[in-house]
């Protein structure tokens, strides 16, 4: 029992920076509509960054998150209006064009990250807490808890941006509906590359934080995007609720399979369900990408 | 897809964009038609012949005369072309892009070398029928409910079934762990690049005939350009798209088989590392997609600037980073690949008119036909 609460209370601590990874992944997805395979490798960067800075300035990285996102948010700024480019383009096969180009992305800060920092494993270091707290039995690592509430900060502010400004409302506006967004004067274009950046900053801010919590190396961006995957499929698109609850749930999984089964094997249950989530619910992923489309 | 089929479709402005996507039933093989159309008609013919021959040739005869550093390029082309080619049978003529290739690959491989381990102690030859059936046994498990996805889902997913491979084979035990599998040192390496040149030229030659030749490769294409109207053909898109799905997978699993014993040592690491994948998507991109001999060309040109790049730079890792640009520069700027280069004059123009027009294609509202390939 008590196996089982720690486990659950570990879940939903590293749950919540999925959904910080989430997040944005979902929007992009829904307003550019292209499933950007770069993402897990957003997250490796920005949990580089928060290295480097400890490494090169001393700042500690959890004062360095608004820059972070500001320099990713940058950066996406600049990609964004490529991957929109290539996503309208006149191609044969636009989507399996714009995938290939997120790939490229994705290969090309795997490669380059690979050969700046090597394969070594690198932690974010942090010098605001430190050690761990107990209650009632349940150990909670103090970095976990605070990198959580980082992430509630974040996302809150995210949803905050979504439904309670203009912008925002040309966003959700852009995502139900390219075309008739266009045609109430919403720059559809400008958008997708705001959009872009914000997601690109988030995700970077959400790597750090989870650079934190376990060690980083630049092999690992793979299973980020999986897990981002995961958890934009089990939530259906358009459903922000759906994408806390499958964070949580992605966090609850992976802890409950490290406790019971053996942390070997988290990464092969992931795939597995992940596999029959699809498999199970081709209806509601088929709806869901109606939903992009239209 | 093919650069004809871009072509048409940039010709069909207006209304009718959407359908143009939909409507080229036959375009993979019009490309190469068109590609080659300076030598088509009966002189054109003679001429291909003789190319052929000409490459047949010099193919067989090359340890004759060839040192062992360029048998070695040269098998490891004639790999590398194979694998390109399988990946464009299910990418280019099924159109469904499949992030799991090494998967079938790493099958192969740990097949042949399970199999020669001592204890069992196999002939090499008996290995690659059974690395077959499994291939071909986990690509209908896999492929049936996978191949329901569209796009990017069955991308992930194909993703996913390949790490869950690669997961599994560094845990358990029989397949070795981490630490790999030792194989039986093989013969000389005339004796792999003949039989990896037989491999991967049997290859072309079956899905030459299969996909350009025959009523399955009409089926095919027919699927992949309009899967609702295919069905009201009366096709049955599932069974094929297993059907494509289960060719592209036999392919590696054969040639991951012979590469296994080639180099005598395999591991995770090695054969089931996600940069061959990565290598695959960007030979048959430079290559052309859905064009025959698009990947075979993409292959070799990859496979040497790799290996000059390795020889000069003694890098891999910024390989992988030089292969990322590689794919965003094809993908921005050369969709239909190299080989669109010299095929018509006029298809190199309507690519740069493409980039000067790019700019301004969503006001033209051609984001009404953004959602096609899904």
């Amino acid at each position: 029992m008590e196996g089982l609460a720690q486990a659950l209370v570990t879940g939903i601590l590293i749950g919540g920076l999925y959904v910080a990874i989430s997040v944005g992944f979902s929007l992009a997805f829904g307003v550019l509509d292209v499933v950007d395979l770069a993402v897990g490798m957003w997250v490796v960067l920005g949990a580089y960054a928060g290295v480097k800075a400890h490494d090169w300035f001393g700042v500690d990285p959890f004062i360095f998150l608004p820059v972070t996102f500001v320099v990713f948010g940058l950066f996406g700024w600049l990609l964004g209006p490529l991957i929109y480019r290539v996503r309208t383009s006149r191609y044969a096969l636009p989507a399996l064009m714009g995938l290939a180009f997120t790939f490229g992305v994705a290969t090309l800060i795997r490669g380059g990250m690979l050969t700046v920092f090597g394969y070594t494993p690198r932690t974010v270091q942090t010098d605001i807490v430190s050690g761990s707290w107990s209650l009632f039995g349940i150990v909670m690592p103090a970095i976990r808890v605070v990198g959580f509430l980082f992430a509630v900060i974040a996302v809150a502010a995210f949803l905050f941006f979504l439904y309670f400004t203009r912008t925002g409302l040309a966003v959700r506006a852009v995502a139900q509906n390219k075309e008739s967004a266009g045609l109430m004067g919403v720059d559809v274009k400008r958008i997708s590359s705001l959009v872009y950046a914000i997601y690109t900053g988030l995700t970077a801010m959400a790597g750090m934080l989870m650079g934190a919590v376990y060690s980083m190396t630049p092999e690992l961006g793979l299973r980020y995007t999986l897990f981002a995957f995961f958890v934009v499929v089990l939530a259906g698109l358009g459903s922000v609720l759906g994408v806390l609850v499958a964070g949580l749930f992605l966090g609850i999984l992976q802890a409950l399979t490290t406790t019971y089964v053996g942390a070997d094997y988290t990464l092969m249950t992931v795939f597995v369900v992940l596999f029959v989530i699809l498999l199970v619910l081709p209806q509601g992923v088929s709806k869901f990408a109606k939903a992009v489309r239209t | 897809m093919s650069s004809d089929d871009s072509v048409r479709k940039r010709a069909k402005r207006g209304p009718e964009r959407r359908g143009a996507a939909t409507t080229s039933m036959s375009s993979a093989t019009t490309t190469t038609k068109t590609a080659e159309a300076p030598t088509t008609g009966p002189r054109g013919r003679t001429i291909r012949m003789a190319g052929l021959i000409a490459f047949a040739v010099i193919a067989l005869t090359l340890p004759l005369w060839s040192t062992p550093y360029w048998i070695r390029i040269a098998t490891g082309v004639a790999l590398w072309a194979g694998l390109a080619l399988s990946w464009n049978v299910i990418c280019g003529y099924a159109g469904y892009i499949s992030f799991g290739h090494v998967g079938f690959f790493g099958i192969g491989a740990y097949t042949t070398a399970i199999l020669m381990q001592p204890d069992h102690g196999w002939p090499f030859f008996a290995t690659l029928p059974v690395g077959i059936v499994i291939a071909a046994v986990f690509a209908v498990i896999t492929g049936w409910p996978a191949l329901r996805l569209k796009g990017a889902y069955f991308a992930i997913a194909t993703w996913a079934i390949a790490e869950a491979v690669r997961e599994f084979t560094t845990v358990a035990d029989w397949t070795g762990g981490a630490g790999g599998l030792t194989l039986p040192i093989g013969p000389g390496s005339n004796y792999f690049y003949y039989v990896m040149l037989i491999a991967a030229a049997i290859a072309y030659v079956l899905c030459y005939a299969l996909l350009e030749r025959s009523r399955f490769g009409y089926r095919v294409k027919a699927v992949r350009d309009n899967e609702p109207a295919a069905r009201a053909q009366g096709i049955d898109a599932t069974k094929v798209k297993i059907q494509a799905y289960v060719l592209s997978a036999v392919i590696p699993a054969v040639l991951g088989g012979i590469n296994a014993y080639w180099i005598t040592f395999i591991n995770p690491q090695s054969v089931l590392n996600t940069i061959i994948t990565d290598q695959l998507v960007v030979m048959v991109l430079v290559g052309g997609l859905g064009h025959a001999w698009g990947p075979a060309f993409g292959a070799a040109v990859l496979f040497l600037v790799n290996e000059q790049f390795l020889s000069s730079f003694g890098s891999s890792t910024s390989y992988i980073a030089m292969v990322g640009v590689i794919v965003m520069l094809v993908v921005l700027f050369l969709p239909d690949g190299v080989v669109s280069i010299w095929g018509r004059s006029r298809r190199t123009r309507l690519v740069r008119q493409l980039l000067g027009r790019a700019a301004d294609d969503f006001r033209s509202g051609n984001a009404a036909g953004s959602g096609g390939g899904r």
